[in-house]
């Protein structure tokens, strides 16, 4: 990887290079994009579209677009920061930017905020993740929910009338799949990863519990409160009899969907681009069109959904990027209303309130839609991206899942953890 | 041609001097000869380490990152280190880690090394092949491939051992249990070093004289015997140089760990590469993570001088 990154920096410094001497003119000729592999897997043919209409606009601006990796790619971003070769048009998740922002990596893009498309309109969950201290940083572009997809073969032939309401019928209802179909090892009627801290934490926040709150200007990890614990006490046993997926594994490592494609998986918690992703012949199974179904997530509190992570991601401008208006009008491309529909049809939720009834009106995006008016986000600080990063809920979840600490003993040093990261200075 | 007469001509007057410096060139020729690689070596080498120390002493991060200006802190990259817990685990870990990978590499490698000299010229033919194909191997390729064959959902080891009677192993996960994951990953880590170990060590074993063998076993020196008073005091330079080779490559081991936990290894499997990449590149702390990496080098110096010393020192007994 590294030596495609050393490669295409090359061709783009020869290109750049190229460029300028023939055209004499200090006009770019390139700008490079990086987005994440979701793009890539879900919807390079509007990545393709937004390239072309840009170009339209800029004839002869080429744009090098670079599909990365969530584990690496803040690692690349730093070295490129380093090295003077950082992109022109970054994706950052919704988790990420603060951090970037309170550092001063992104330019400010306030002034110009009301040339993006529906920029009166975005949502206000993303919106909040590109603002600091009052100024817009970067650019909404699309958020997720999660929801339950499953399998209504599965679901009624276990005898399973529509789909739990509750979490206590949700678990009965896992109790049903795992006795008719539970004596295939391979079998999960609801498969769980170990480090899928999204989902996890899902369950901490339907109890009142919290991941860190603030008290008297300094942040405490909250991961021990009795809240907490009781909810992860739940899901360690629903894990423990309904899931077989490996408890130190993360939620793309596999995809959830890539199992659930081989029969062997009544349900997961997935994001809506998981269910065209599971019909995808390259890595799925199409012949599952017809048997699969989504829901919310439900509560342990009746007539409630357990709250969903509001994941998203939004595109920032570095600093050093010497081309700022070219990419500032790749991202108007990108974002644009027709842009927009295409990443909802993909299984999104669009960045803007005014696309939300694309979702509403495909049955194969409503319960994700649905599962959105009930959402938890991570502490907003700077430093949260080094929680994340130090995979301190990642080892939590591993250590209560597996048994080697007790819930009670896990949380505290999580809690612990937490507390010293986010009050370390910045 | 004309050059050649050229010297000539230029030098005879000179005689005396000439000589004199001559006898002064012979000093410096070899300074002149070791200064190219000495400067390739300062530029590639002696800079990122002079950095790396520099950087090791400030506060870098992403506001710093950006400027390219570092903020000195003095010691205190070194004093969180020292008074952080996590520290001394993964230290022993590392350890550890170290010394199991080092003796099965060498144990393994000896007795691949002794098996070569044994075999016929075909068979040797065939295993030092397959030797070479393990070496050449790039280390992202077979580790990946190892993780393939201890994978969790679909992988060929769980079924085998299924099949072969050998207990439940369907999803059985290697990396659940710490020791069973390093178990993985040590193996994976030796069977990458192996080659290079067994084909040095078959190349001195041939320089062994065959004399000194038969003399042994005409005396009546058992196998063990033969290799622990003939063989092993011939070998013992190569055997210094392999070990402080593989202590210090298997002090850093990165990739395999990396790559066998998807790039987020959870802090029972850090190892001290692993944890000065995390405390750099992961939170963005430049500067204690290249104080870590210098602790990381200054730990490895101790123990192979250490382990020289011993080795140097029982030469000297016997």
């Amino acid at each position: 990887m590294k030596i495609r990154l050393v490669a295409a920096t090359i061709v783009a410094v020869a290109l750049a290079v190229a460029a300028s001497t023939a055209s004499g003119a200090s006009k770019a000729t390139s700008i490079t994009v990086w987005l994440q592999n979701d793009a890539q897997n879900g919807w390079a043919d509007t990545v393709a579209q937004a390239t072309k209409d840009f170009q339209k606009e800029h004839p002869g601006v080429n744009v090098d677009v670079q599909y990365q990796t969530w584990t690496d790619h803040l690692t690349k971003f730093d070295a490129t920061i380093a090295g003077g070769n950082a992109p022109d048009v970054i994706e950052l998740g919704n988790t990420e930017t603060t951090k970037y922002m309170a550092n001063g990596v992104f330019a400010d893009l306030s002034a110009q905020k009301s040339s993006f498309p529906n920029s009166g309109t975005w949502l206000k969950g993303l919106k909040d993740s590109c603002t600091y201290q009052g100024k817009l940083f970067c650019v909404p572009y699309y958020t997720g929910a999660r929801a339950v997809i499953y399998r209504k073969d599965f679901y009624a032939k276990a005898g399973i009338k529509g789909t739990p309401t509750t979490l206590s019928a949700f678990v009965v209802d896992n109790q049903k799949l795992m006795k008719k179909y539970g004596k295939d090892a391979n079998f999960s009627a609801f498969y769980f990863p170990g480090k899928n801290w999204y989902a996890s934490m899902a369950f901490v926040y339907d109890w009142g519990g919290k991941i860190a709150t603030t008290r008297k200007g300094k942040w405490v990890g909250t991961l021990d409160s009795p809240q907490a614990i009781t909810a992860l006490t739940t899901l360690k046993s629903i894990v423990k009899s309904t899931s077989r997926a490996s408890l130190t594994t993360d939620e793309s490592h596999p995809y959830p969907s890539v199992v659930f494609a081989k029969d062997k998986v009544a349900s997961f918690v997935g994001n809506g681009w998981e269910w065209p992703y599971t019909l995808d012949p390259k890595v799925g199974n199409p012949a599952l069109a017809d048997v699969m179904g989504a829901y919310p997530m439900p509560s342990h509190v009746k007539g409630r959904y357990m709250p969903t992570f509001l994941g998203g991601s939004d595109l920032g401008i570095p600093v050093t990027s010497k081309n700022k208006d070219l990419a500032a009008d790749w991202i108007k491309a990108f974002t644009s209303t027709s842009a927009m529909t295409q990443i909802a049809k993909a299984g999104n939720i669009p960045n803007t309130t005014t696309l939300l009834k694309v979702n509403a009106a495909d049955p194969k995006l409503a319960p994700f839609a649905e599962a959105a008016k009930f959402t938890w986000f991570i502490p907003v600080t700077p430093n949260w991206a080094n929680v994340e990063n130090a995979n301190v809920l990642q080892n939590m979840l591993v250590n209560i899942f597996t048994g080697k600490q007790s819930v009670k003993a896990a949380t505290t040093a999580a809690s612990k953890q937490i507390t010293s990261i986010l009050n370390a200075s910045a | 041609m004309s050059a050649e007469t050229g010297l000539r001509v230029a030098a005879e007057p000179t005689l005396l001097s000439a000589r004199r410096r001559a006898r002064l060139t012979r000093g410096a020729a070899p300074y002149a000869l070791l200064a190219p690689a000495t400067i390739v070596v300062g530029a590639v080498l002696g800079y990122p380490l002079y950095l790396l120390v520099q950087l090791s002493f400030q506060k870098y991060g992403l506001p710093q990152l950006l400027t390219h200006h570092g903020e000195w802190t003095g010691l205190s990259n070194y004093t969180r280190i020292l008074h952080d817990s996590q520290f001394w685990h993964v230290l022993l870990r590392t350890v550890t880690f170290t010394a199991a990978n080092v003796s099965l590499t060498m144990l393994f490698g000896t007795l691949i090394a002794l098996l070569l000299a044994r075999l016929g010229s075909f068979m040797r033919l065939l295993l030092t092949t397959g030797l070479v194909l393990v070496w050449a191997t790039p280390v992202v390729v077979s580790v990946n491939v190892w993780l393939w064959m201890v994978d969790y959902e679909f992988g060929v080891l769980n079924w085998t051992l299924t099949k072969l009677h050998a207990g439940n192993f369907v999803h059985h996960d290697w990396f659940a249990n710490t020791l069973s994951g390093f178990g993985v990953i040590t193996a994976v880590v030796v069977w990458g070093a192996i080659p290079f170990v067994a084909i040095t060590l078959y190349a001195a074993l041939s320089q062994v004289p065959e004399e000194l063998h038969e003399a042994a076993r005409i005396d009546g020196a058992s196998f063990v015997q033969v290799f622990r008073f003939v063989t092993m005091p011939l070998l013992k330079p190569i055997f210094i140089i392999l070990v402080s080779l593989s202590i210090i490559w298997d002090f850093q081991v990165f990739n395999q760990v990396w790559i066998m936990r998807d790039g987020r290894p959870t802090n029972d499997y850090y190892l001290m590469s692993i944890y000065s990449f995390v405390e750099s590149f992961r939170v963005s702390e430049y500067g204690l993570g290249s104080a870590i990496a210098l602790t990381m080098v200054l730990v490895m110096l101790v123990v192979s001088f250490f382990y020289v010393r011993q080795m140097v020192r029982a030469g000297e007994a016997e």
